[in-house]
Protein backbone atom coordinates (compact mmCIF):
# COMPACT_ATOMS: atom_id res chain seq x y z
CA UNK A 1 0.00 0.00 0.00
CA UNK A 2 1.09 3.76 -1.07
CA UNK A 3 2.01 5.51 2.11
CA UNK A 4 -0.64 8.11 2.70
CA UNK A 5 0.07 11.26 3.95
CA UNK A 6 -1.13 11.69 8.05
CA UNK A 7 -4.06 13.81 7.52
CA UNK A 8 -5.33 14.73 11.38
CA UNK A 9 -8.94 14.45 11.80
CA UNK A 10 -9.90 17.77 14.07
CA UNK A 11 -13.36 18.48 15.97
CA UNK A 12 -14.09 22.17 16.19
CA UNK A 13 -16.42 23.53 18.49
CA UNK A 14 -17.14 27.39 17.18
CA UNK A 15 -19.18 30.00 18.39
CA UNK A 16 -22.13 31.08 16.42
CA UNK A 17 -21.37 34.26 17.10
CA UNK A 18 -18.02 34.80 15.87
CA UNK A 19 -15.49 31.67 15.01
CA UNK A 20 -18.56 29.72 13.14
CA UNK A 21 -19.33 32.99 11.40
CA UNK A 22 -15.93 33.29 10.27
CA UNK A 23 -15.96 29.77 8.95
CA UNK A 24 -19.48 30.35 7.13
CA UNK A 25 -17.91 33.67 5.82
CA UNK A 26 -15.01 31.67 4.22
CA UNK A 27 -17.43 29.32 2.28
CA UNK A 28 -19.33 32.21 0.74
CA UNK A 29 -16.48 33.99 -0.07
CA UNK A 30 -15.40 30.74 -1.55
CA UNK A 31 -11.87 30.71 0.73
CA UNK A 32 -10.42 27.47 0.31
CA UNK A 33 -9.00 25.58 3.37
CA UNK A 34 -8.05 22.35 4.32
CA UNK A 35 -11.03 19.71 5.25
CA UNK A 36 -9.13 18.48 8.48
CA UNK A 37 -11.68 20.37 11.19
CA UNK A 38 -14.62 18.94 11.30
CA UNK A 39 -17.34 21.64 13.05
CA UNK A 40 -19.92 21.69 15.68
CA UNK A 41 -21.59 24.63 15.96
CA UNK A 42 -22.49 26.08 19.65
CA UNK A 43 -24.36 29.07 20.41
CA UNK A 44 -21.47 29.76 22.76
CA UNK A 45 -17.83 28.39 23.23
CA UNK A 46 -18.80 28.45 26.99
CA UNK A 47 -21.08 25.41 26.23
CA UNK A 48 -18.02 23.68 26.02
CA UNK A 49 -17.91 21.06 28.44
CA UNK A 50 -14.66 19.12 28.98
CA UNK A 51 -16.76 15.90 28.41
CA UNK A 52 -16.91 16.76 24.71
CA UNK A 53 -13.14 17.16 24.31
CA UNK A 54 -12.33 13.73 25.86
CA UNK A 55 -15.28 11.83 23.92
CA UNK A 56 -13.93 13.91 20.72
CA UNK A 57 -10.24 12.27 21.61
CA UNK A 58 -11.54 8.96 22.66
CA UNK A 59 -13.73 8.12 19.59
CA UNK A 60 -11.09 8.90 17.80
CA UNK A 61 -10.28 12.39 17.10
CA UNK A 62 -6.76 13.83 16.67
CA UNK A 63 -6.90 17.28 17.86
CA UNK A 64 -10.02 19.31 19.86
CA UNK A 65 -10.01 23.26 18.17
CA UNK A 66 -12.15 25.60 20.54
CA UNK A 67 -12.95 29.16 19.25
CA UNK A 68 -14.66 32.11 20.24
CA UNK B 1 -44.41 -17.45 49.56
CA UNK B 2 -41.12 -18.58 49.57
CA UNK B 3 -38.20 -17.20 51.04
CA UNK B 4 -35.95 -14.58 48.67
CA UNK B 5 -32.81 -15.74 47.74
CA UNK B 6 -30.37 -13.75 48.29
CA UNK B 7 -25.97 -13.95 47.13
CA UNK B 8 -23.43 -11.49 48.34
CA UNK B 9 -19.83 -11.62 46.53
CA UNK B 10 -16.76 -9.44 46.74
CA UNK B 11 -14.24 -9.56 43.97
CA UNK B 12 -11.33 -6.80 43.77
CA UNK B 13 -13.13 -5.02 46.93
CA UNK B 14 -12.01 -3.94 50.01
CA UNK B 15 -14.49 -5.75 52.02
CA UNK B 16 -16.08 -2.44 53.10
CA UNK B 17 -19.24 -3.21 50.98
CA UNK B 18 -19.54 -6.55 53.21
CA UNK B 19 -18.99 -4.28 56.56
CA UNK B 20 -22.00 -1.94 55.56
CA UNK B 21 -24.31 -4.51 54.76
CA UNK B 22 -23.41 -6.11 58.38
CA UNK B 23 -23.87 -2.21 59.77
CA UNK B 24 -27.40 -2.97 59.35
CA UNK B 25 -26.71 -4.46 62.97
CA UNK B 26 -29.91 -6.38 64.31
CA UNK B 27 -31.69 -6.12 61.05
CA UNK B 28 -29.66 -8.32 59.67
CA UNK B 29 -31.86 -11.34 61.54
CA UNK B 30 -35.05 -9.59 59.54
CA UNK B 31 -32.87 -10.18 56.47
CA UNK B 32 -32.57 -13.51 57.43
CA UNK B 33 -36.53 -13.83 58.34
CA UNK B 34 -37.25 -13.11 54.28
CA UNK B 35 -34.03 -14.15 52.73
CA UNK B 36 -32.11 -17.40 52.79
CA UNK B 37 -28.65 -16.50 52.13
CA UNK B 38 -27.35 -18.74 49.71
CA UNK B 39 -23.96 -17.32 48.73
CA UNK B 40 -21.91 -14.41 50.95
CA UNK B 41 -18.01 -15.64 51.68
CA UNK B 42 -17.53 -12.91 54.11
CA UNK B 43 -20.33 -14.46 56.47
CA UNK B 44 -21.65 -17.76 55.54
CA UNK B 45 -19.72 -20.82 54.61
CA UNK B 46 -21.09 -21.92 51.24
CA UNK B 47 -18.20 -22.85 48.64
CA UNK B 48 -17.96 -22.17 44.51
CA UNK B 49 -18.82 -25.55 43.95
CA UNK B 50 -22.30 -25.05 45.86
CA UNK B 51 -23.10 -22.15 43.70
CA UNK B 52 -21.91 -23.92 40.44
CA UNK B 53 -24.43 -26.55 41.82
CA UNK B 54 -27.47 -24.40 41.99
CA UNK B 55 -29.92 -24.67 38.61
CA UNK B 56 -29.71 -21.46 36.98
CA UNK B 57 -31.73 -18.66 38.06
CA UNK B 58 -31.98 -20.16 41.35
CA UNK B 59 -30.58 -16.84 43.21
CA UNK B 60 -33.34 -13.94 43.47
CA UNK B 61 -30.94 -11.40 43.96
CA UNK B 62 -27.16 -11.19 43.82
CA UNK B 63 -25.15 -7.83 45.54
CA UNK B 64 -22.06 -8.13 43.99
CA UNK B 65 -19.19 -5.90 45.31
CA UNK B 66 -15.67 -5.28 43.89
CA UNK B 67 -14.13 -4.48 40.64
CA UNK B 68 -13.06 -6.56 37.71
CA UNK B 69 -9.16 -7.19 38.82
CA UNK B 70 -7.88 -11.01 37.53
CA UNK B 71 -10.07 -13.67 35.41
CA UNK B 72 -11.66 -15.23 39.05
CA UNK B 73 -13.83 -12.05 39.31
CA UNK B 74 -14.71 -12.71 36.04
CA UNK B 75 -15.25 -16.29 35.88
CA UNK B 76 -17.22 -15.54 39.46
CA UNK B 77 -19.20 -12.54 37.70
CA UNK B 78 -20.49 -14.89 35.16
CA UNK B 79 -21.37 -17.48 37.22
CA UNK B 80 -23.27 -15.44 39.63
CA UNK B 81 -25.01 -13.89 36.52
CA UNK B 82 -26.43 -17.31 35.08
CA UNK B 83 -27.37 -18.26 38.63
CA UNK B 84 -29.33 -14.94 39.41
CA UNK B 85 -31.97 -13.47 38.38
CA UNK B 86 -31.21 -9.95 39.48
CA UNK B 87 -27.60 -8.61 39.63
CA UNK B 88 -26.67 -5.62 41.30
CA UNK B 89 -23.53 -3.71 40.89
CA UNK B 90 -23.05 -2.86 44.35
CA UNK B 91 -20.85 0.09 45.20
CA UNK B 92 -18.15 2.09 43.61
CA UNK B 93 -16.01 -0.72 42.84
CA UNK B 94 -18.80 -3.33 40.76
CA UNK B 95 -20.30 0.09 38.96
CA UNK B 96 -17.09 1.93 37.79
CA UNK B 97 -13.79 0.59 39.60
CA UNK B 98 -13.53 2.28 42.57
CA UNK B 99 -10.57 2.44 44.05
CA UNK B 100 -8.76 -0.73 42.80
CA UNK B 101 -9.49 0.97 39.30
CA UNK B 102 -6.87 3.92 39.96
CA UNK B 103 -4.12 0.76 38.53
CA UNK B 104 -5.53 2.18 35.37
CA UNK B 105 -3.54 4.57 35.78
CA UNK B 106 0.00 2.40 35.57
CA UNK B 107 0.84 -0.63 33.62
CA UNK B 108 0.54 -4.32 34.52
CA UNK B 109 4.61 -4.63 34.80
CA UNK B 110 4.88 -1.60 36.64
CA UNK B 111 1.96 -2.74 39.67
CA UNK B 112 3.77 -6.24 39.60
CA UNK B 113 7.46 -4.45 40.28
CA UNK B 114 6.48 -2.45 42.43
CA UNK B 115 4.71 -5.47 44.24
CA UNK B 116 7.11 -8.37 44.33
CA UNK B 117 10.27 -6.40 43.41
CA UNK B 118 10.32 -2.65 45.02
CA UNK B 119 7.80 -2.67 47.90
CA UNK B 120 10.13 -2.35 51.29
CA UNK B 121 8.49 -5.28 52.42
CA UNK B 122 9.49 -7.47 49.71
CA UNK B 123 12.41 -9.61 49.54
CA UNK B 124 12.77 -11.16 46.35
CA UNK B 125 16.45 -11.85 45.20
CA UNK B 126 15.48 -14.24 42.36
CA UNK B 127 12.42 -11.90 41.21
CA UNK B 128 9.99 -14.93 40.98
CA UNK B 129 6.44 -13.30 39.65
CA UNK B 130 3.16 -14.83 40.06
CA UNK B 131 2.53 -17.22 36.91
CA UNK B 132 -0.86 -18.88 36.69
CA UNK B 133 0.19 -21.88 35.68
CA UNK B 134 3.17 -24.20 37.86
CA UNK B 135 3.77 -27.46 37.44
CA UNK B 136 4.90 -29.52 40.39
CA UNK B 137 4.90 -33.10 41.13
CA UNK B 138 1.36 -33.70 43.04
CA UNK B 139 0.09 -31.32 39.49
CA UNK B 140 -0.21 -27.70 38.07
CA UNK B 141 -1.02 -25.52 40.37
CA UNK B 142 -3.12 -22.43 39.04
CA UNK B 143 -3.41 -18.64 40.22
CA UNK B 144 -6.16 -16.43 38.48
CA UNK B 145 -4.81 -14.23 36.07
CA UNK B 146 -4.19 -10.54 36.57
CA UNK B 147 -5.78 -8.48 33.77
CA UNK B 148 -4.31 -5.58 32.36
CA UNK B 149 -7.25 -3.48 33.32
CA UNK B 150 -9.43 -3.50 35.83
CA UNK B 151 -13.16 -3.47 34.76
CA UNK B 152 -16.54 -2.34 36.31
CA UNK B 153 -18.78 -5.27 37.19
CA UNK B 154 -20.88 -4.17 33.84
CA UNK B 155 -18.15 -4.73 31.55
CA UNK B 156 -18.14 -8.82 31.78
CA UNK B 157 -21.85 -9.23 32.63
CA UNK B 158 -25.31 -7.87 32.05
CA UNK B 159 -26.04 -5.82 35.05
CA UNK B 160 -29.80 -5.26 36.10
CA UNK B 161 -29.16 -2.14 39.23
CA UNK B 162 -26.77 0.11 40.77
CA UNK B 163 -26.17 1.03 44.24
CA UNK B 164 -23.78 3.67 44.51
CA UNK B 165 -21.56 4.16 47.38
CA UNK B 166 -18.00 3.80 49.16
CA UNK B 167 -19.51 1.77 50.71
CA UNK B 168 -23.16 2.06 50.44
CA UNK B 169 -24.92 3.89 53.41
CA UNK B 170 -26.16 0.93 55.47
CA UNK B 171 -29.88 3.14 56.02
CA UNK B 172 -29.88 2.70 51.89
CA UNK B 173 -28.80 -0.80 51.95
CA UNK B 174 -31.49 -1.66 54.31
CA UNK B 175 -34.10 0.23 52.10
CA UNK B 176 -33.32 -1.37 49.33
CA UNK B 177 -33.33 -4.85 50.38
CA UNK B 178 -36.68 -3.75 51.89
CA UNK B 179 -37.63 -3.15 48.28
CA UNK B 180 -36.17 -6.03 46.62
CA UNK B 181 -38.29 -8.25 49.42
CA UNK B 182 -41.35 -6.53 48.79
CA UNK B 183 -41.60 -7.44 44.91
CA UNK B 184 -41.65 -4.00 43.29
CA UNK B 185 -38.49 -3.81 41.33
CA UNK B 186 -37.40 -0.54 39.76
CA UNK B 187 -37.00 -0.74 36.07
CA UNK B 188 -34.01 -1.92 35.01
CA UNK B 189 -30.50 -0.12 34.60
CA UNK B 190 -31.81 1.82 37.73
CA UNK B 191 -29.48 3.53 40.14
CA UNK B 192 -31.39 2.44 43.53
CA UNK B 193 -30.42 3.51 47.48
CA UNK B 194 -29.44 7.20 45.58
CA UNK B 195 -31.27 10.72 44.72
CA UNK B 196 -30.78 11.69 41.27
CA UNK B 197 -29.24 15.21 42.30
CA UNK B 198 -26.34 16.46 43.26
CA UNK B 199 -24.66 16.78 46.80
CA UNK B 200 -24.34 20.38 46.41
CA UNK B 201 -28.16 20.64 46.09
CA UNK B 202 -28.96 18.96 49.62
CA UNK B 203 -25.71 20.46 51.42
CA UNK B 204 -27.17 23.17 53.96
CA UNK B 205 -24.08 24.99 54.31
CA UNK B 206 -24.29 28.66 53.41
CA UNK B 207 -22.97 28.86 49.45
CA UNK B 208 -22.40 32.84 48.50
CA UNK B 209 -20.07 33.94 45.65
CA UNK B 210 -17.99 31.04 45.18
CA UNK B 211 -14.18 32.60 44.41
CA UNK B 212 -11.47 30.50 45.14
CA UNK B 213 -7.76 32.21 45.22
CA UNK B 214 -5.96 29.18 46.85
CA UNK B 215 -6.51 25.14 46.81
CA UNK B 216 -6.12 23.72 50.55
CA UNK B 217 -5.76 19.67 51.28
CA UNK B 218 -8.21 19.47 54.85
CA UNK B 219 -5.23 19.15 57.20
CA UNK B 220 -4.08 22.17 56.01
CA UNK B 221 -6.70 24.22 57.27
CA UNK B 222 -9.42 25.03 60.15
CA UNK B 223 -13.11 25.00 57.91
CA UNK B 224 -16.09 26.94 58.84
CA UNK B 225 -18.50 24.22 59.38
CA UNK B 226 -21.22 26.89 58.23
CA UNK B 227 -19.95 27.56 54.62
CA UNK B 228 -19.23 25.84 51.79
CA UNK B 229 -16.16 23.95 51.66
CA UNK B 230 -15.42 25.05 48.00
CA UNK B 231 -15.96 28.44 48.85
CA UNK B 232 -13.19 27.69 51.43
CA UNK B 233 -10.57 26.20 49.02
CA UNK B 234 -11.04 22.56 49.99
CA UNK B 235 -11.64 20.59 46.72
CA UNK B 236 -15.80 19.16 47.40
CA UNK B 237 -16.68 17.06 44.62
CA UNK B 238 -20.59 17.80 45.84
CA UNK B 239 -21.53 19.78 42.82
CA UNK B 240 -20.86 16.76 40.33
CA UNK B 241 -21.18 14.02 42.63
CA UNK B 242 -24.74 12.03 43.51
CA UNK B 243 -26.41 12.48 46.60
CA UNK B 244 -27.75 9.74 48.88
CA UNK B 245 -25.15 9.06 51.69
CA UNK B 246 -26.57 11.56 54.10
CA UNK B 247 -23.83 13.82 53.32
CA UNK B 248 -21.95 11.95 55.92
CA UNK B 249 -18.37 13.60 55.21
CA UNK B 250 -19.48 17.35 54.51
CA UNK B 251 -21.18 16.84 57.87
CA UNK B 252 -17.93 15.75 59.73
CA UNK B 253 -15.94 18.73 57.95
CA UNK B 254 -14.20 16.34 55.32
CA UNK B 255 -14.61 17.83 51.10
CA UNK B 256 -17.01 15.24 49.10
CA UNK B 257 -14.87 12.81 47.55
CA UNK B 258 -17.14 11.64 45.03
CA UNK B 259 -18.25 8.10 46.12
CA UNK B 260 -21.18 7.85 44.84
CA UNK B 261 -20.17 8.78 41.11
CA UNK B 262 -22.10 10.75 38.93
CA UNK B 263 -25.16 11.97 38.20
CA UNK B 264 -27.75 10.66 35.45
CA UNK B 265 -26.67 11.88 32.16
CA UNK B 266 -22.96 12.46 32.82
CA UNK B 267 -20.57 10.27 31.98
CA UNK B 268 -17.21 11.72 33.06
CA UNK B 269 -17.74 12.83 36.62
CA UNK B 270 -13.97 14.49 36.53
CA UNK B 271 -14.53 15.91 33.21
CA UNK B 272 -17.79 17.50 34.92
CA UNK B 273 -15.53 18.75 38.10
CA UNK B 274 -12.86 20.09 35.87
CA UNK B 275 -15.47 22.34 34.32
CA UNK B 276 -16.64 23.18 38.25
CA UNK B 277 -13.43 24.14 39.32
CA UNK B 278 -12.83 26.15 36.30
CA UNK B 279 -15.51 28.67 36.88
CA UNK B 280 -14.75 29.00 40.64
CA UNK B 281 -10.88 30.21 40.40
CA UNK B 282 -10.40 33.50 40.66
CA UNK B 283 -7.42 34.53 39.07
CA UNK B 284 -6.93 37.84 37.09
CA UNK B 285 -3.83 36.68 34.74
CA UNK B 286 -3.34 33.11 33.25
CA UNK B 287 -0.07 32.52 35.48
CA UNK B 288 -2.25 32.86 38.62
CA UNK B 289 -4.88 30.71 37.09
CA UNK B 290 -1.87 28.44 36.63
CA UNK B 291 -0.16 28.69 40.08
CA UNK B 292 -4.15 28.37 42.15
CA UNK B 293 -4.72 25.10 39.67
CA UNK B 294 -1.15 23.70 40.36
CA UNK B 295 -1.69 23.30 44.12
CA UNK B 296 -4.44 20.74 43.49
CA UNK B 297 -2.81 17.84 45.01
CA UNK B 298 -2.95 15.11 42.67
CA UNK B 299 -5.72 16.09 40.40
CA UNK B 300 -6.14 12.84 38.48
CA UNK B 301 -6.38 10.38 41.55
CA UNK B 302 -9.08 13.39 43.09
CA UNK B 303 -11.10 13.51 40.13
CA UNK B 304 -11.65 10.15 39.11
CA UNK B 305 -10.52 8.34 42.31
CA UNK B 306 -14.00 6.06 42.30
CA UNK B 307 -14.21 5.82 38.65
CA UNK B 308 -11.59 5.75 36.15
CA UNK B 309 -12.22 2.40 34.68
CA UNK B 310 -16.07 3.71 33.94
CA UNK B 311 -14.71 6.73 32.77
CA UNK B 312 -13.68 8.41 29.09
CA UNK B 313 -10.47 8.51 30.08
CA UNK B 314 -8.56 5.33 28.32
CA UNK B 315 -4.98 4.28 28.58
CA UNK B 316 -2.60 5.82 26.24
CA UNK B 317 -2.47 2.65 22.68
Amino acid sequence: MAKTKFEPKIIGFLCNWCSYGGADLAGVSRLQYPPNVRIIRLMCSGRVDPQFVFKALSDGADGVLVAG
Amino acid sequence: MSKLKLASYWAAACGGCDVATLDIHEKIVDVAAVADIVFWPIAVDFKYADVEGYEDGFIDVCLFHGAIRNSEGEHIAKLLRKKSKVMVAFGSCAISGGIPGLANFKQKDDIFYRVYIESQSTQNPQKVYPQTHYAVPEGVLDLPEFYKDVKSLSDVVDVDYYMPGCPPTSAQIWAVIGVIASGALPPKGAFVGCENQTLCNTCTRAKTDKKVKKFYQPYQIITDPEKCLLEQGLTCMGPVTRAGCSNQCISANHPCTGCYGPVEGVIDQGAKYISALASVVDADSPDEADRIISEIADPAGLFYRYGLPGSLLRRAK
